[in-house]
């Protein structure tokens, strides 16, 4: 019998049984359902992590300063400040690994223009923090030696603190309120999105490092060039764990502290990244794991049911097998029948796949990425499922004999 | 005397229930010739039905052969049996056994279907259905049909392949007397177009209607004689004409 009869007869078969039909393919639709979704959402996963890696710059340590321990009671970090601007020029002179080292202060402000307020972060940085965190300006321009030297009221501002206070107009050369402080916009960052513990990493000012110190109350500094952390940028990769063991020394002998209670943290970002990522990679390959196994099961359902189909119709067969049919006929009807099943369910399964991981998307702020090759396999081996548990099925119809099949009642 | 159609040789068939051997046939001898008209009889257990799954190559013998036109297919595999079903043997059966949700046409074509060289012309299929009276009636499904129309679309199906020889399995057995008696009538109209048919019953009545008679009792051939068919149209005029005057009386 041509193939494409084949197919029809199949078609007929399951419209037959269109109730029993949707149930047996129901399993298939969930497992296929269930392994795209989580396929989707831990490419996604991936995909964001890799985003703010290079968001981050890459090869990044972060230093803070610690709170100095007094009297046994340790205030939070950043507290007390004792890390300074000379500790990172003396991090980039003395390691030649590292590329840039830049000094930060941060605060939180109240920010109004117009009618519009706005509390985002507040940065004190020099011109350094460009290359060490990968920001790009989007609009205007970096500080100048006069502004970083002289306290300058400027600031460049992310580009969500741009759109809640300025909106659509142009924000450059606009004079904005930073507590109670007026200073003027003279760049606008490029947006970075956000970062996967879901915060914005736009919502922020950069302000010079004096500015911030000496503008924006509230912090009790012990230097006057004392800053909050460094973002030490490490030119090589594969140079992280020298660089950190040589920056230890550095600043132990700097602050001149030896015991274990050190003035300062290292941190390194892209690897807490990377960690938390295989975390939730591990995590989405259990969950595809367990989504195969509905997959699986979905299977033992259509061998089941091909088994009853079968039995139903062993007069059917036995006719067919009378006016004709070869043993390879039968096979190959029950064969396609199981198949047809699996790739509908496949299918559909996919579209309910797309439907979630859009919905996901749109509604939860997940990032899902359906990958083309993720999609091929699942059909493919949905149509798999089919003919690996129609086999037995099939096998069994076509060594049916002829007479006793006929018989059946 | 021209070579046989299908003819049966010392064909013996032992079936093993439980430990008991129960021999079915004991070698049975049976020529066919071309645009024979048989009935096969016997009460139940006297092995015409094994003999005509035989005929059919639907079961294979313990010993003995079955030929068609002289070509033994006693050995072939279930592939080969298959083919030559499809290309000498036309089946009618007593449940028609029809396809459901399938139109009638579409059952008549099922034969050629399982055929590698059809080239899926459905002109002979159509020709086949008209021949049994059911021309207007191609699209309709089996369940929409009446009994009689039923067996008459399975009797289209085992024509469409121009068999050598129609084998018919009670094909009365499910119907009522009238339209067993037009479904007899229609074999014999087939038989004087020159087709062979080979039709098992246990009713004297239906068996009257064949030229040949073949009665089986344990296993073997207890009488093989010509005789005189009677006329089904005959019979069902007389039939008809018998209902009326009930119906007036």
């Amino acid at each position: 019998m041509k193939w494409w009869m084949l197919c029809k007869v199949a078609w007929v078969a399951l419209q037959v049984n269109l109730m029993r039909s949707i149930l047996t393919m129901l399993g298939i639709i969930i497992g296929v359902a269930a392994v795209i979704i989580m396929l989707a959402l831990g490419a996604g996963a991936q995909h964001e992590v890799d985003q703010q890696i290079k968001n981050l710059g890459g090869n990044v340590f972060v230093v803070f300063a610690r709170g100095r321990a007094s009297s046994g009671a340790r205030g939070a970090s950043g507290s007390v400040q004792t890390l300074t601007e000379m500790d990172a020029e003396a991090i980039e002179q003395q390691i030649p690994q590292v590329s840039v080292a830049a000094p930060t202060i941060w605060a939180n402000a109240q920010v109004i223009y117009g009618n519009m307020n706005w509390a985002p972060s507040v940065r004190g940085v020099d011109n350094r923090i460009f290359p060490a965190q990968n920001w790009q300006l989007a609009q205007g321009r970096e500080f100048s030696a006069a502004e970083l030297s002289s306290a300058g009221r400027v600031a460049i501002i992310g580009a969500t603190v741009q759109r809640e206070l300025f909106g659509a107009s142009d924000p450059i050369g606009q004079t904005i309120r930073v507590d109670r402080t007026p200073v003027t916009v003279i760049g606008v960052l490029e947006a970075k999105g956000q970062n996967t513990q879901g915060n914005d990493q736009d919502d922020l000012i950069f302000m010079p490092l004096d500015t911030v110190r000496k503008r924006i109350a509230g912090m009790t500094l012990a230097s006057p060039r004392a800053v909050r952390s460094l973002i030490v940028q490490v030119a090589d990769e594969r140079d992280m764990e020298l660089v950190e063991q040589e920056m230890e020394a550095l600043l132990r002998q700097r602050m001149r502290t030896t015991g274990t209670d050190a003035p300062f943290q290292i941190r390194n970002l892209s690897e807490m990244v990377e960690t938390r990522a295989r975390t939730m990679q591990i995590f989405n390959g259990l969950l595809a794991a367990v989504a195969s196994v509905s997959l699986l099961v979905g299977g033992i359902g259509i061998m089941n049911i091909m088994l009853v189909s079968v039995t139903e119709r062993t007069r059917e067969i036995g006719l067919r097998m009378a006016v004709g049919a070869e043993p390879g006929d039968i096979m190959r009807q029950f064969l396609i029948e199981a198949m047809l099943l699996c790739s509908l369910g496949g299918t559909l399964g996919l579209s309910i796949a797309v439907l979630v991981t859009r919905s996901l998307e749109k509604f939860a702020g997940f990032t899902a990425i359906i990958q083309p090759e993720v999609v091929l396999l699942s059909i493919g081996f949905s149509a798999l499922i089919g003919i690996f548990f129609g086999y037995y099925p099939a096998r069994k119809a076509s060594q049916l004999q002829p007479i006793d099949a006929l018989r059946h009642e | 005397m021209s070579l046989p159609v299908i003819e049966s040789l010392g064909l013996t068939k032992t079936y093993r229930m439980g430990s008991q051997q129960v021999q079915a046939l004991a070698g049975v001898d049976v020529h066919i010739q071309q645009g024979e008209f048989i009935a096969v009889m016997g009460p139940s257990g006297s092995g015409k039905s094994t003999f005509m799954n035989m005929l059919g190559c639907l079961d294979s013998p313990s010993s003995g052969e079955i030929r068609i036109q002289g070509e033994n297919v006693t050995h072939l595999s279930a592939a080969e049996l298959a083919r030559i079903r499809n290309r000498y043997i036309g089946f009618v059966f007593q449940q028609f056994n029809l396809l459901p949700r399938t139109t009638a046409l579409d059952n008549v074509l099922l034969p050629l279907l399982y055929r590698k060289d059809h080239d899926g012309n459905q002109d002979f299929a159509t020709e086949c259905l008209r021949r049994v009276g059911l021309e207007q009636r191609m699209d309709h499904h089996p369940s929409q049909l009446s009994g009689g129309q039923q067996q008459r679309v399975a009797i289209a199906r085992a024509l469409v392949n121009q068999p050598a020889v129609v084998l018919a399995d009670e094909p009365t057995g499910a119907l009522d007397t009238e339209t067993g008696l037009e479904i007899m009538q229609l074999f014999q109209q087939l038989n004087q177009e020159g087709k062979t048919i080979v039709l098992v019953t246990h009713e004297p009545e239906v068996a009257a209607f064949a030229s040949r008679q073949l009665i089986f009792r344990d296993g073997r051939l207890q009488s093989d004689k010509q005789v005189k068919a009677e006329s089904a149209s005959e019979h069902l005029a007389r039939y008809r004409t018998q209902k009326q005057q009930e119906g007036l009386a």
